[in-house]
């Protein structure tokens, strides 16, 4: 049980690291992608957030993407091995095009996670691993503070800029 | 399992005002991990997808509506 307990948070760690510089990256914290995002990310700014912060939450509410990708392919590599991954991929690509998102951040994010897992079911990880530690990474970013993590990404984001 | 409470709590958290999109964004991540955790089939995956792409439509939605009342 402990065991299981300090592979999810390292599965946590490992998910939140990918995610986060796969959508920095991918510059989503730019700018607001489709309207909501931008509405989200002028709510956040005016509640004290980050705006480029505030921007990034919002791209992830509003379209699939490196966070929905990990976990999809995480989903994936869980029930059907690597071709479950690449699956995950394609649906996420179909997602992010339903969702007017121009983006390839969920897309690229799902085959990158997808052989990240692959590689860690190597060393011992499980597949459900990811599953809950990128409930868990989206959880802090997203779940605990708004403010907090707004700024974090912000401070992350100028650092690439 | 794990996951469960999670989403679980999650749902409780979600008493924010303008700003509880995020708090459903990570529900809705739970919600799909549950639906692969508990029906671990291939097919499964497709249904967690569609359920995901269609969440965060749903908030685009959601949050667009709010952002053009406001203008107005």
């Amino acid at each position: 049980m402990l065991e299981e307990f300090g592979r999810i948070v390292v599965a946590t760690v490992i998910a939140w690291i990918l995610f986060l510089s796969i959508d920095i990256f991918w510059r989503l914290p730019q700018k607001g992608g489709v309207s909501g995002a931008d509405a989200i990310g002028t709510a956040i700014s005016r509640h004290g957030g980050d705006r480029n912060g505030g921007w990034m939450m919002g791209n992830i509410i509003c379209s699939p993407d490196a966070s929905a990708g990990t976990l999809l392919a995480a989903c994936g590599v869980f029930v059907a091995g690597i071709p479950g991954g690449i699956a995950a991929a394609v649906l996420v690509y179909v997602g992010n095009r339903i969702c007017h998102d121009k983006g390839y951040a969920g897309t690229s994010g799902a085959l990158i996670a997808t052989f990240i897992i692959a590689g860690c079911m190597q060393i011992g990880f499980m597949a459900s691993d990811f599953i809950a530690g990128m409930v868990l990474a989206i959880l802090t970013i997203q779940g605990l503070s708004h403010t907090h993590a707004s700024r974090l990404i912000g401070y992350f984001w100028r650092w690439r800029a | 399992m794990s996951i469960a409470l999670y989403g679980a709590a999650r749902t409780v958290l979600e008493k924010e005002t303008l700003l509880k999109l995020p708090f459903v964004n990570v529900m809705n991540f739970g919600i799909a991990g549950l639906i692969v955790f508990i029906l671990p089939h291939p097919l499964t995956l497709v249904a967690a997808a569609a359920y995901f792409v269609g969440s965060t439509l749903e908030a685009n939605a959601i949050a667009s509506a709010i952002a053009r009342r406001k203008q107005e």
